[in-house]
């Protein structure tokens, strides 16, 4: 919201200078995003009257006689330009907000001498379709309008949803002024006369409309408005559309409640607040036709049993009852409605209106009568000499007196942690308008919040308040220090894990990418990752319609980046993020693609899967963990180059190469994968003692067929070998002569060790025996 | 034999095969002089004398030259290694992949690690959550204009997807269910899970529906502070995000409040710190102390799951910080959506 300072200054004569208020707001609680100077327009711009338009044969632009104490003739193509109005005339030397010097120059045959200007080409405002219109007897002809105009500084401000009260004017003076400012009442009133009513008012929805005003003037002109509230409206934010309009959007920036002024000769009978029925239909101001609903509420013209629809309640106005140029008399609507029916209907129709917005945050429901006067008394000064306004006005009343909250003084010490006197807290409730009463018992107090502060519902509010008022500055700094509650005490576990995990994994020379949550169907088809399970209901974009079922997508998506990036490789890529399945899981996975150990001048390690598999397998021992893999096909992965993982004997994940169909659709190099779910299980922990007596080593080799995975004999060997086998190790992998085709040798080193003595070559030769025995039984032989 | 002329064999051994050779000869089980020494016993006893002498004179004279060429010859061995091995120690070695964690990792490690010296514990919560947790229990019921403050991501919720409340239990069916737009939903769930006293940290992702551009993303990362207990005050709040300011910006790092709105906490504020090096303060979060409605929301739900109520009586402060905005302000960082573009000369960069 765009605050005017000097508007502001009329409510608060003290208000300090521009920075000063900027920090003083603040510590109240509202935000300046910006303080801006609109600058007086250049001394060459001078107010001038339209005495006649000439067309100009076979041109769209037409010859405007002006003037300006003399007589002068400009070019111009404004829609809007006719005979009788004031307008902003730039003559030539004067210099545009876009920075251009006016010259008098020959357009279409006519010498032209400068510019009639647009609010856009005056720096008021974006609107560039037409001239501003200017009341013609506001200042002597060819007046600089800098004499009127002098610098405006603006606010910017923005407003939280919780304090409506703050949408105005005086609402922010107001709350400045209980930091002990003197604050000026708004109490314009219109003279006044008695006057029949010509049309009644009806609510029909007293849950949706809880008040509702009707104020009755005629003997209008609609015109112009004068320069100043011009000015001071486009400095708002507003764009003047004529006296009588310009003077319900004054009074609603000035003091927060919003209103709308009805032709009158179109009222008949009177105006019904009503729900729309389902199709029926009303053209908006805007001149956008609607279909309504009963979730819209209505004003509508009463006609008899029936009643026609006239505007969206407390949003917009109808096209049909609008402020013409020929309107004389005015029904003047203040009302109040239910923040969430209002909310819900403009939601429904796309429609934010300065209205809209503050009828939806909560508008003053007792402010009716001051704002509807001040706006009348606005009439009578601006819209002719003959503005009659009824005394009588109706007023249809159904809103609730507002709740006393019981407040101990003793609670906001308590809850800011720094004592405030009572005397002090009490003062500052008054002063922003609270009604405090004794309570029931000492050190309690019922106070009444005013009217306007819809937020101030619980006691906490009202601590809120004093804190604010006396300011957050002062509240000391301490350290919470407590004993937590038990079951409070091994939350972190699981964080510190992952922790753990992340940072092992870089120490293995993985960089950590963070990926989107978002995947599609089609990704996840192409890439034969899970289907989705949760889609978005508004996505973004066509790639972002659901969420990731695996991380590996993101991870080749890193990686086609960095190619075609030039990225340096090799690369080490993982991500630990959610998944999204059955259920929302945390995952690790890893990426490696390249060598593993780049040698550089030099041969290095080569990449593949187990050189992916090595550095799993470090994870695992980093994590004091056992790990093996045993074949199993998963979609994405190549069918013989994959494998179930298990941590700690528990199956996690795959590990394995990218299906070289996707590779291929891809177009990657080779590219191999490890994703497993998270937690990992966590191995056992304990103390062994380090040895003490000599080991023994001996060698076997083992022929099998070459389909028998390495992993069978190895549990072979290990379950027949007994208690004292401390290691076994794989040296060499063997295919070829002399062996019978089809059959592989599988070479290890065993190591033996007993805890408490030396075992005996007899004892060793023994274990070995039985493990020969065990394989020859499979059916493997011993390679001597 | 002649000495003179073995001492010079023996000065002269070009390698240690040669030089072993002559010990042999010499000194040897069956060498000259050992032959010598065991022939002494035939000769007179004086001339035994004599000559037992001289041998051992040269015997010792022998070794004497052996030791000393050997010496001499394992130093030139060295020296021929020590050359032989040399290698041009400029050139770069294998390049071991040197991983990293993300920035975004790197900044929530460093801020949890501030917490934790100030006693929290970190936890984290799910991405998916109900509308209940994400907004309701947070006094944003629906039509609350405090949800157009936050442009959400609403998700389908069905078969077979679970959405687990705080107790392992379903909660599909409580209303719709968006992608967190803050992780303030942790709030409810842990107090529904845990007993005050406690002090807590969440980190986590967050998602808005927002146009992305330089200042905006649609997913980023907060961290989410809360503190319930007894007789917790807006002070300890103070105190604990100065400290948080002290370990960011060092021993002139401070904070300052001011009044602001968010439905969940009242009284409300928001906080900026202090930045010493370029003299300025930076808005970096929203906090204040537990709106009662919070409180009672957790009790009513502790009480639907047979779980007794502990939030009577109970304060607390809750605060919430974007993790990116500190990299970009500290970094000088131009776009947030580096961050998730995820390029590697950019992640590179931090380690």
């Amino acid at each position: 919201m765009k605050i005017v300072y000097s508007w502001l200054q009329e409510f608060l004569p003290e208000a300090p200078a521009p920075q000063r208020l900027e920090e003083l707001l603040a510590g109240l609680g509202l935000e300046t995003e910006s303080i801006q100077t609109l600058p007086a327009p250049h001394p060459q711009v001078v107010f001038a009257r339209v005495l006649a338009i000439e067309p100009l044969p076979g041109r769209q632009v037409r010859k405007l006689i002006l003037d300006i104490g003399q007589e002068v003739a400009v070019v111009s193509g404004a829609p809007n330009a006719r005979a009788g109005i004031g307008v902003a005339l730039a003559l030539p030397g004067a210099v545009l907000p876009d920075g251009s010097k006016l010259e008098e120059r020959r357009i279409a045959g006519v010498a032209s001498w400068g510019m009639a200007l647009s609010p856009k080409e005056l720096a008021l405002g974006e609107y560039a379709g037409g001239l501003i219109e200017l009341p013609p007897e506001a200042l002597p002809p060819g007046t600089p309008l800098a004499e009127v105009w002098g610098p405006e500084t603006v606010l910017e401000v923005e407003i939280t949803p919780n304090r409506p009260d703050w949408l105005s004017v005086y609402g922010v003076a107001r709350d400045l002024a209980a930091t002990g400012l003197t604050l000026v009442s708004p109490n314009a009133k219109p003279q006044t006369r008695s006057l029949p009513l010509p049309f009644g008012a009806w609510i029909e929805d007293p849950q949706a409309c809880d008040r509702f005003t009707l104020s009755y003037a005629r003997g209008l002109r609609v015109g112009p408005s004068p320069l100043w509230v011009q000015r001071r409206l486009f400095a708002a934010g507003m764009r003047p559309i004529s006296n009588v309009v310009d003077a319900t959007n004054y009074t609603m920036l000035e003091l927060g409640n919003p209103m709308h002024a009805f032709d009158a000769r179109y009222i008949r009978e009177g105006l019904v607040v009503r729900r729309a029925q389902p199709g029926e239909r009303l053209r908006t101001l805007d001149g956008q036709e609607r279909v309504l609903s009963p979730e819209d509420l209505l004003i509508a013209v009463k006609e008899g049993s029936q009643s026609r629809p006239a505007g969206l309640a407390g949003i917009m106005g109808g096209a049909d009852d609008e402020i013409r140029e020929d309107t004389t008399a005015i029904a003047l609507e203040v009302a109040h409605f239910d923040p969430v029916r209002i909310r819900q209907s403009a939601k429904r129709h796309g429609l934010k209106t300065e209205a809209s917005y503050r009828f939806e945050r909560g508008v003053d429901p007792d402010g009716q009568h001051r704002a509807a006067d001040r706006c009348l008394a606005l009439l009578q000064d601006w819209a002719g000499s003959g503005v009659e306004v009824a005394t009588e006005r109706i007023d249809l009343n159904h809103t609730q007196p507002p709740q006393a909250i019981p407040f101990r003084p003793t609670y906001t010490s308590r809850l800011m942690g720094m004592d405030y006197p009572e005397a002090e807290q009490l003062g500052i409730l008054q002063r922003l308008g609270c009604a405090v009463a004794p309570g029931p018992q000492s050190g309690v107090y019922l106070v009444t919040p005013p009217r306007h502060r819809v937020d101030l519902a619980i006691e906490e509010d009202l601590v809120e308040e004093v804190a604010r008022i006396v300011g957050y500055d002062q509240i000391p700094t301490t350290l919470p220090s407590f004993f937590p509650h038990p079951d409070n005490l091994e939350v972190e576990a699981p964080y510190q894990a992952l922790e753990r995990l992340k940072q092992v994994m870089a120490g293995l020379g993985f960089q950590e990418v963070i990926n989107y949550a978002w995947s599609s169907p089609e990704e996840c088809a192409l890439l034969r990752a899970p289907a989705p399970t949760i889609y978005m209901q508004n996505p973004q974009t066509p790639e972002r319609t659901a969420l990731r079922t695996a991380l590996y997508p993101g991870l080749l998506r890193n990686l086609q980046t960095a190619l075609a990036q030039g990225e340096e490789g090799p690369f080490l890529l993982f991500e630990v993020g959610h998944v999204f399945q059955a259920q929302e899981t945390p995952h690790l996975a890893a990426l490696l693609s390249g060598e593993a150990i780049p040698g550089r001048w030099q041969p290095g390690l080569a990449g593949g899967f187990f050189a992916l598999k090595g550095l799993l397998e470090a994870a695992a021992a980093h994590l004091g963990s056992t790990l093996w893999v045993e074949a199993e096909a998963t979609p994405h992965l190549h069918p013989g180059v994959s494998g179930a993982v298990y941590w700690n004997q528990r199956k996690v994940g795959y590990i394995g190469a990218l299906h070289p169909a996707i590779r291929q659709a891809l177009e990657l190099p080779p590219v191999f994968l490890w994703e497993v779910s998270l937690p990992l299980p966590s191995g056992a922990k304990g103390f062994r003692d380090v040895a003490r007596y000599p080991a023994a080593m001996r060698d076997l080799a083992v022929v099998v067929p070459e389909k028998i995975p390495y992993l069978e004999v190895e549990r072979l060997i290990r379950e027949k070998a007994g208690p004292y086998l401390e290691q076994l190790l794989v040296f060499d992998v063997y295919q070829g002569p002399p062996l019978p085709s089809g059959h592989k040798s599988l070479a290890f080193h065993l190591r033996f060790r007993h805890p408490e003595r030396t075992l005996t070559d007899l004892e060793v030769d023994g274990f070995i025996q039985q493990v020969v025995d065990g394989l020859e039984q499979k059916g493997y032989s011993i390679r001597r | 034999m002649d000495l003179n002329q073995a001492l010079e064999q023996i000065g002269k051994a070009p390698t240690l095969e040669h030089l072993q050779a002559l010990k042999v000869q010499y000194l040897g089980k069956n060498g000259q002089i050992t032959q010598a020494l065991k022939s002494l016993g035939q000769l007179p006893p004086e001339a035994r004398r004599e000559r037992g002498q001289e041998l051992n004179t040269w015997k010792k004279a022998l070794e004497e030259a052996l030791q000393t060429r050997e010496k001499e010859l394992r130093q030139e061995a060295l020296k021929a290694q020590l050359e032989r091995e040399t290698l041009d120690v400029s050139l770069p070695g294998y390049a071991f992949p040197a991983g990293g964690l993300h920035l975004t990792s790197l900044i929530l490690g460093e801020l949890v690690n501030l917490f934790r010296r100030l006693g929290f514990s970190v936890v984290e919560g799910p991405e998916v959550e109900s509308e209940f947790f994400n907004f309701d229990a947070l006094n944003m019921p629906e039509w609350h204009p405090a949800r157009d403050m936050q442009d959400t991501f609403w998700v389908d919720l069905k078969p077979p997807f679970t959405l687990q409340g705080p107790l392992g239990e379903t909660v599909n069916d409580l209303g719709g269910a968006v992608l967190r737009t803050h992780t303030s939903g942790m709030q409810i769930r842990y107090m529904i899970q845990h007993t005050p006293p406690f002090r807590i940290v969440v980190p986590g992702r967050v998602f808005r529906y927002e146009q992305t551009d330089a200042s905006h993303e649609a997913m980023f990362y907060q961290l989410e502070g809360l503190v319930v207990g007894p007789n917790i005050t807006m002070a300890d709040l103070k105190g604990a995000i100065h400290e948080l300011a002290r370990g960011l910006f060092g021993k002139e790092g401070k904070a300052r409040f001011q009044p602001t709105y968010f439905p969940f906490v009242e009284p409300g504020a928001q906080f900026a710190m202090w930045w010493p090096e370029r003299g300025k303060w930076l808005e970096l979060g929203g906090a204040g102390m537990v709106h009662p409605y919070l409180f009672r929301a957790v009790d009513d739900y502790r009480a639907r799951q047979g779980l007794p109520r502990v939030y009577e009586g109970m304060t607390g402060w809750a605060f919430g910080m974007g993790v990116e905005r500190l990299a970009i302000l500290r970094y000088g960082i131009p776009d947030i959506r580096y961050f998730y573009q995820n390029r590697l000369s950019f992640l590179r960069q931090f380690r």
